[in-house]
């Protein structure tokens, strides 16, 4: 299985509020968080991330396989960025170079070299802190969330009982069809087919996708008239639905979600004035020579 | 009135709202140096833009009103459980083709990401809500699950994708309303041609070359460039090589449609969001996204129209 959720009851700080309050206050962290790329503001972000992640009862155990690919990931694109300063041209124009290193050899006439500047090595560390921590608090909440509580949770974040049904279908449904694909995979190797080793141009590329892509799609859509049965015979949107949990909203989650819109408000009022752009200490510019 | 024509009405008022409060409250002010956001808007024009803002709502209301009473509305126990399907596929789908699980290499600058034939198809045949639910919600937990958080207008964009894919059921005549596709999609397609042949030394936004160690700024290919027409050309040959299907000629002509739109309006509004510029948001992200996202239209889809119209003459629904 490709994705599962790992949800179990613990003790975290995650499951001590209401999901639909957690869902506002994670919505509220990520769309402030977008707004900076200023090392100093997005430390507070991280702060919360840290906190969250120790507070969140998920063990290690458990999410090492998720934990390790954001680490990779995360990782392996800060330093892209940091070795070839691509991408952080839109938010820094000058740099101060800390070092030059140029190979003492060359390829073909071109010669490696590696430019070491503030901008850069600051560009990649809030790189780091940031993307780190969205992913972070992204990934905590597929273990943290009751999968029973789904439904219940978007119905009461205001969607309707129809497209909160299928947001909580939705989420059920991709590591089933994670597994679905895996399978076919699994079943198309079998028979010599490799996904990694597609040959030809790009036109017989993706017409070779086809034995991968069209069975998991129809299997799926096969697959749903059982379930469109089984909603039919218990009359489902006939009348409005009743869910069999109850969330309660209290003092607590109010607080969370005040904290959530509030950053929120903050960050959007420190965009307007100006803040949070990219950031380098003055101490490592004079460093550098600046 | 009837209260779903009532909550379109409130929904479309409080979009007006919002739009009143950016233009005229918010677009008053000069833009700060070094802000992130920049809402300014030319006061002496203002009223003009606020009537297309206006016209533009109208028509959506008007769209709604015309073709209320059609079945391609209607949300049952059916569309709920399509919506659900398609969202978690193409979900799973573009997280494992997104780069970073199956590393599929590209094909000069056109990364093989074959996801986006699934809003088209479940827009084409479960309707525009399902195709909506199916790219908007879709995208949203696939980028979720890759870890690189949340693009709102992206999101929409794909929605847009299967939304206007499913248009088709709005009209009466089929093969008339793939003319008025093709001509609207053609205009497009040239229009987008052009300015990258006026643009051609723009980075390739949407690349990322490992060989190279480039990211986002690799200057577009001649075939990333291009490959808007050249999936256009592949569209058209769909289109009449299967003229006696018209399943299949729906399907490609309208999931065109809705990528071009649906990834246009993403790319245009990052000209608000990201500050790009006209050049950059079409040549350097609209191009090479909704290029290649033809390729795999005109190739994949087919199969699944193919595929699904087996499937339900076996199981007779």
């Amino acid at each position: 299985m490709l994705v599962a959720w790992k949800y179990r009851k613990r003790r975290s700080i995650i499951q001590w509020f209401d999901p639909r309050a957690w869902l506002t206050f994670y919505g509220c962290f990520f769309m402030s968080i977008l707004g900076f790329w200023d090392f100093r503001f997005l430390m507070f972000f991280f702060a919360i991330t840290m906190i969250v992640l120790f507070n969140s009862g998920v063990t290690w155990k458990e999410m090492r396989r998720a934990f390790l690919f954001i680490i990779v990931f995360v990782f392996f694109f800060s330093i892209l960025t940091f070795l070839t300063g691509r991408g952080g041209s839109e938010v820094y124009t000058v740099e101060h170079t800390i070092r030059d290193f140029k190979a003492s050899f060359s390829i073909f006439g071109w010669t490696p070299t590696l430019k070491i500047t503030v901008e850069r090595a600051f560009y990649a560390v809030s790189q780091f802190v940031r993307i780190g921590s969205i992913a972070i608090m992204t990934i905590l909440i597929p273990y943290s969330l009751n999968p029973a509580l789904y439904g219940i949770t978007f119905k009461g974040l205001g969607l309707n009982d129809k497209f909160a049904y299928a947001m909580d279908l939705t989420m059920r449904f991709i590591p089933t069809f994670g597994r679905d694909f895996q399978l076919t995979v699994d079943a198309q190797r079998a028979r010599g087919y490799e996904l990694e080793k597609l040959s030809g141009g790009l036109i017989e590329q993706v017409r070779k996708m086809g034995p991968i892509f069209v069975p998991v799609t129809i299997h799926a859509i096969i697959g749903s008239e059982d379930i469109i049965d089984a909603m039919d015979l218990r009359a489902f949107g006939v009348g409005p639905r009743t869910w069999i949990d109850v969330l309660m909203r209290d003092t607590k989650d109010r607080i969370l979600i005040g904290f959530g819109v509030a950053i929120f408000i903050i960050s959007l009022a420190l965009g307007f004035m100006g803040y949070g752009k990219f950031w380098v200490p003055e101490v490592l510019l004079k460093l550098a020579g600046g | 009135m009837n209260k779903s024509l009532t909550n379109i009405a409130i929904s479309l008022g409080v979009v007006l709202g919002f739009f009143a409060l950016v233009m005229f409250v918010l677009g008053a002010g000069e833009a700060q140096e070094g802000a992130l956001f920049n809402f300014s808007v030319d006061q002496a024009t203002v009223g003009l833009r606020f009537l297309f803002v206006v016209i533009g709502l109208l028509i959506a209301f008007a769209v709604y009103y015309v073709t209320k009473e059609n079945s391609a509305w209607e949300v049952g126990t059916r569309q709920v459980v399509w919506m659900a399907i398609g969202a978690a596929l193409y979900a799973v789908f573009s997280w494992l083709f997104n780069g970073t699980v199956f590393v599929v290499p590209s094909v000069s600058q056109v990364a093989i990401r074959p996801a986006v034939a699934i809003p088209m198809f479940f827009g084409y045949a479960f309707g525009p809500v399902v195709g909506f639910f199916t790219g908007a919600v879709g995208n949203m937990f696939g980028d979720a699950l890759t870890g690189f958080g949340l693009s709102p207008q992206w999101s929409i964009g794909n929605g847009l994708i299967g939304f206007i894919a499913g248009c088709w059921m709005l009209f009466k005549d089929r093969k008339q309303s793939m003319n008025t596709v093709l001509y609207v999609s053609g205009g497009l397609v040239v229009l987008t041609a052009l300015l990258y042949f006026l643009n051609r030394n723009q980075p390739n936004m949407l690349f990322f070359d490992p060989d190279n160690n480039i990211f986002g700024d690799a200057a577009i290919s001649i075939f990333a460039g291009l490959s808007i027409v050249v999936g256009f050309i592949l569209i058209l040959a769909v289109r009449f090589g299967f003229a006696s299907n018209e399943n299949v000629a729906t399907a490609v002509m309208w999931g065109m449609l809705g990528n071009i739109l649906g990834l246009g309006f993403a790319a245009i509004s990052d000209i608000w969001i990201n500050g790009y510029t006209l050049a950059v948001a079409v040549v350097g992200e609209f191009l090479p996204a909704a290029g290649p996202n033809l390729i795999f239209a005109a190739i994949l889809v087919p199969l699944l129209v193919g595929a699904y119209a087996s499937v339900q003459r076996q199981s007779g629904r």
